[in-house]
């Protein structure tokens, strides 16, 4: 792999980041296994501890979707027919195996197509629930018992509770750096670009923890060392949210206009790197309650309190934290086409963020660069409006 | 004299605006597949007939969805921008703009001149000027007249299909069945006015509410829209250089600024380049 | 359209009783504040039927008026309102288009907007939602419904089933399934007894889902009827004849009901009345809900000879003895384990056929069963959770069984804007073409 020394953190995400899955490649050919997952619910502790490589899979928005249509139907949500198709055309061909968590319908009910046309030697659908109650914990703790049974079955290896103890410890690590180096987005300007984070975070769900790690530390080490430029005060502070958005193609449409993205509430970013995992005497009651009630997606129904501005609060609270601590001037919602869990609350997040402070654009698009050039006017457009 | 120029490349066409405290010229022509030679060619004939010189100009703005490829141009804003800016210009009671370009509709809220908010539709044919053309083309009428014909109509044929592909099909098959131009002339024209109605309606729309680009030529689609709205919609003299007059101000206010700053504003390296006619 | 002039000509007398059912269950919403009763914004198949009726709580079925709305084709205004508010026009379009008629009666203070189809639905008082491994809108619905109703609470219950695995044994797992859905059906009695302020009388209760196992036979029992050659009964017509058991469930008039059209139907095999004459093709519905504002298309196959004896869609019960329900005492574990088997039944039918699935292998043993010589499936844009996959279903039944003629239609269960009649009947004249090709290769 590339060696991370101090200076070279982000041209080593860099790498890790246009050659995605080159670092799994490496450690399946020097014998360890490979499970891919989707989604910010992968329970990576458990497949770290279970001695394999998790790597999150990612499409590619700059490719046109061209073998996995012969599969799967047109109405499944854009971002999972691009893996699914990278997939079948051999870009995923060093994985062993796949853990496919039960997020939304546009996984569960692709299931088998997945499984059936991909024939890896492990598969596990991960049943998590939509709800957060007590029995549903108990059950989510029953899920991941019964995942761990068949990585165990799968590695020929016990996966001790010290095992899963340690991997906790590992990713808590991760996610605490991880948070520091968002820190640096605070100050104006922004110590690391919008892209280049892209990039870190990118590269960081594709190795394994001790590594990406090593890589965030360099990474920080190296944007700390810079000389502070001069804020441009007309620059404006984005917040991007949305769910897996892994390429940096909107962000610099965002940023090529002189507006610094300096907060996200992505899948692949801040909502993975938000929340621990508790370190409990039963370490499986830790990582469901992180997976389950800590987690902040749209497919977790939360709504327990007693008004609906309360309810809000549950669900959105975080993001009003963000546009305060990252004095954010606007947001962008940018949210696939065919995604139920996300469309059904763009007037909820809409008026909530707006509410916060920050007016919000909302653009619904494919998962691909085709519809760029409209998407970036609207991005401008925006920017005009709240300049 | 100060001169400003805006320069509007849009899917279709083309338009430009040379003003100094008054619109000295205006000029539309088709866009092309090359975008780069087209707008050295329009901005050459513009200039020509302002009888001004490229070195008169003071500040150049593109906009459009073709901003990016007008290299002389001292900055690109936005159509979004652009339009708000010339219709308030001309129409300054106006609140709410609804743009129907040749590919994409748009709605833009317009408060103290300045853009509040906007939607645009640019993900299917429906609702713009490219649907009302292939139906025409279907039809074989030509897209000039079919708004006037739509007036003719003893009653609005409904059409089902919103999708382009859907309504040219059922469109051929009600022609076939005896059903008269006009009245399926109206039924396409009220579909598009619908579509552009739900688009704009996400707008919180206030009166007057504005028509602009090439749909706004279209008698029978602003009748339709307006009895969607439920009222009488204000067009501009000139509904497709809103865009290209709204740049050639906002070049003159960003100039204002700067010199008001004691700066000169930074321009473009590139000059108008030779454009041939014959080719 | 001529087809669609004839009218209902081949559909069952019973079936005529559906509207007064649908519109029935519209105006029970309506009336009963009057009657002091609370309305629950609710769900098909979500396992809340019994718990609903044995405490008197007036369901409020969104899919039900989404149906009706599309049926009438005037879905387009309420899909329009929601669309204003930025709701996706690729969203769930039972959900876009209940929110949107959810929106104008809020802006009239709670007043039931004018030209409603069949007079509208009533003001919930409740939202009950279900995470179940069925659809997303199930819960993302009442919570985006919630937006405009803010002081009607929402409840979620999460039943799931264990996935399917060929190297799974699904049996370890049906208990930890089991208990977890009758865990959560008991943190929905608790909710419902908050908001209605009433106790569960689960002596009630209990004899409710007796009346629902029962009804699940007699079902089947009927169904089974279509089995005869040539069929009494098309799935153009059990598209109307599900009603009771999907949304009356519990109630001795849906028990009733099929009472009525069994009888009904074993009259029609007695006098050798059948959908088509004469009888071409017998075709399995094998997964996808129907375009609502296109029922007609139904007609348009059985006027050339095409008939449907069996449906996927919508026979969301089973003969309970198929199930092998362990006994218990308490009505809630008896839904779980109903609820569990209901889809694991098919597992182990599945393991025996290698690279076949639990979906494939039912319409098989209905293939099988009712003597069928193709499928069609039908995939409507904006609902991922029955149409996402159809594509693999319909792979999988041509590599592990055999080579059948397959059809998968297009179009939505509301937005017509996806459908297009001359389109749609061309394809299934070269469907009817391939059956017929299809059958002279057999001999």
């Amino acid at each position: 792999m590339t060696d991370i020394r101090d200076g070279n953190g982000l041209a080593a995400a860099e790498k890790l980041y246009t050659q995605y899955g080159s670092r799994a490649r490496e450690l399946k050919a020097s014998g360890k296994k490979v499970i891919g997952y989707l989604s910010a619910l992968g329970p990576v502790e458990i497949m770290t501890a279970a001695g394999v490589l998790p790597i999150r899979l990612k499409g590619n928005v700059s490719e046109a979707i061209s073998k996995g249509d012969a599969y799967m139907e047109t109405i499944v949500c854009p971002f999972v027919r691009n893996v699914f198709d990278l997939a079948v055309k051999g870009k995923y061909d060093f994985l062993d195996g796949m853990v496919l968590p039960h997020q939304c319908d546009s996984i569960d009910r692709t299931n088998e197509t997945w499984s059936y046309t991909l024939g890896l030697p492990y598969w596990h659908f991960l049943n998590v629930p939509h709800v957060t109650d007590d029995p549903s914990i108990a059950f989510m703790k029953e899920i991941l018992r019964i995942f761990i049974k068949t990585l165990e079955k799968f590695t020929g290896k016990a996966i001790t509770d010290q095992a899963i103890a340690d991997a906790v410890k590992a990713h808590n690590n991760n996610r605490k750096l991880m948070r520091e180096l968002y820190d640096l987005r605070k100050s104006n300007p922004p110590l690391i670009s919008g892209s280049e984070m892209m990039k870190v975070l990118v590269a960081a769900m594709s190795i394994p923890v001790e590594e990406s790690s090593a890589l965030i530390e360099a990474v920080m080490k190296e944007v700390k060392e810079r000389k502070p430029a001069a804020a441009n005060p007309k620059a404006k502070r984005i917040m991007l949210i949305g769910d897996q958005i892994d390429d940096v193609a909107v962000i610099e449409a965002i940023e090529s206009t002189g507006a610094y993205l300096v907060m996200d509430d992505l899948s692949t970013g801040s909502k993975m790197y938000w929340q621990d995992v508790d370190a409990t005497a039963d370490p499986v009651q830790g990582i469901a309650e992180r997976y389950l009630r800590k987690l902040k997606i749209p497919t977790t129904f939360v709504g327990s309190a007693d008004t609906y501005q309360g309810i809000l609060e549950e669900r959105f609270g975080h993001m009003k934290k963000y546009v305060n601590e990252f004095k954010v001037d606007g947001a962008i919602l940018f949210i696939y086409k065919y995604c139920d869990p996300y469309g059904f609350e763009v007037p909820a997040i809409k008026s909530y963020v707006e509410a916060a402070g920050a007016p919000v654009l909302y653009l619904e698009d494919e998962y691909s660069t085709s519809s760029l050039a409209r998407v970036k006017t609207r991005i401008e457009a925006f920017l005009e409006m709240i300049a | 004299m100060d001169y400003f120029a805006g320069v509007d490349i849009g899917s279709t066409m083309t338009k430009v605006v040379i003003m100094s405290d008054r619109i000295e010229v205006s000029l539309i022509g088709p866009t092309g597949p090359e975008h780069r030679k087209l707008a050295n060619r329009v901005m050459e004939e513009a200039l020509n007939k302002a009888r001004l010189t490229f070195e008169d100009l003071t500040y150049i703005v593109a906009t459009g969805y073709g901003r990016i490829n007008v290299p002389f141009a001292d900055r690109q804003i936005t159509e979004i921008t652009c339009h708000a800016k010339g219709l308030h210009s001309l129409l300054p009671s106006v609140k709410t703009v609804v743009d129907i370009g040749g590919q994409d509709s748009k709605g833009i809220k317009i408060v103290n001149g300045k853009v509040m908010n906007f939607v645009m539709n640019d993900k299917c044919a429906a609702g713009t000027g490219r649907f009302l053309e292939i139906i025409a083309d279907s039809l074989g009428v030509p897209l000039e007249k079919i708004g006037e014909i739509s007036l003719t109509a003893q009653k609005i044929a409904a059409v089902s299909s919103t999708c382009t592909v859907f309504a040219e099909q059922e469109i051929i098959s009600r022609l076939a069945s005896g059903e008269p131009i006009a009245n399926l002339l109206a039924g396409i024209h009220d579909a598009v006015a619908t579509r552009v109605y739900s688009l704009v309606k996400k707008l919180n729309v206030e009166a007057d509410i504005a028509v602009t680009g090439g749909g706004a030529k279209n008698i029978g689609l602003v009748k339709a829209l307006e009895s969607k709205f439920g009222q009488a919609l204000l067009v501009p003299p000139e509904p497709l250089i809103t865009g290209a007059l709204g740049a050639a101000l906002m070049g003159k206010d960003i100039f204002a600024k700067y010199m008001a700053e004691g700066q000169k504003p930074t321009r473009s390296v590139n000059k108008l380049e030779e454009a041939t006619f014959f080719e | 359209m001529a087809e669609e002039k004839k009218g209902r000509a081949v559909a069952t007398s019973t079936a005529a009783k559906i509207p007064k059912f649908v519109r029935g269950n519209l105006s029970a919403t309506l009336k009963a504040k009057e009657e002091g009763k609370k309305v629950a914004a609710a769900f098909i198949a979500d396992g809340q039927d019994e718990i609903m009726r044995a405490m008197d709580i007036v369901p409020a079925w969104g899919e039900s008026f989404s149906g009706v709305c599309a049926a009438k084709r005037d879905a387009e205004k309420y899909l329009q309102k929601a669309e204003s508010d930025n709701f996706s026009r690729s969203l769930c379009t039972y959900a876009t288009c209940n929110i949107g008629f959810d929106m104008m009666r809020e802006e009239l203070g709670g007043a039931t907007p004018e030209g409603a189809p069949w007079g509208g639905m009533g003001r919930p008082d409740m939202m009950l939602g279900n995470g179940q491994l069925l659809c997303d809108p199930r819960f993302k619905w009442p919570q985006a419904t919630q937006h405009y109703q803010q002081d009607v609470p929402v409840f979620v219950t999460n039943m799931y089933y264990p996935p399917w695995d060929p190297n799974a044994d699904h049996h370890e797992q049906e208990a930890i399934y089991v208990k977890y859905a009758a865990d959560e059906l008991r943190e929905t009695v608790k909710f419902c007894e908050k908001i209605t302020g009433k106790k569960m009388d689960w002596d009630r209760l209990a004899a409710t889902v007796e009346l629902s196992d029962k009804t699940w036979d007699l079902f089947i029992d009927t169904y089974e009827l279509r089995k005869h050659i040539p069929t009494p009964m098309d799935t153009g017509d059990a598209m109307n004849t599900m009603v009771p058991l999907t949304f009356n469930l519990g109630t001795q008039e849906a028990y009733d009901f099929y009472v009525d059209l069994n009888a009904e139907l074993r009259q029609k095999i007695a006098d050798g009345v059948g959908v088509a004459n004469p009888e071409k093709y017998r075709i399995i519905w094998a997964a996808g809900l129907p375009s609502w504002f296109a029922l007609g298309d139904f007609q348009y196959f059985n006027g050339k000879g095409v008939v449907f004896p069996v449906e996927v869609t919508y026979r969301g019960c089973e003969k309970i003895e198929r199930l092998d329900l362990p006994k218990t005492n308490d009505p809630l574990e008896h839904i779980a384990w109903r609820w569990v088997r209901y889809w694991t039944h098919w597992y182990d039918a599945a393991k025996k056929r290698p690279g076949s699935t639990p979906k494939v292998e039912r319409i098989i043993e209905y293939i099988e069963d009712y003597k069928c010589d193709g499928a069609v499936f039908h995939s409507a844009f904006s609902c991922r959770s029955w149409h996402a996959g159809i594509m693999q279903q319909a792979a999988t039944l041509k590599k592990v069984y055999k080579d059948i003629p397959i059809l998968i239609m297009e179009g939505d269960i509301v937005d017509i804007s996806s459908y297009n009649e001359a389109d749609t009947h061309n394809r299934i004249d070269a469907f009817i073409e391939t059956l017929a090709a299809s059958k002279k290769r057999q001999g």
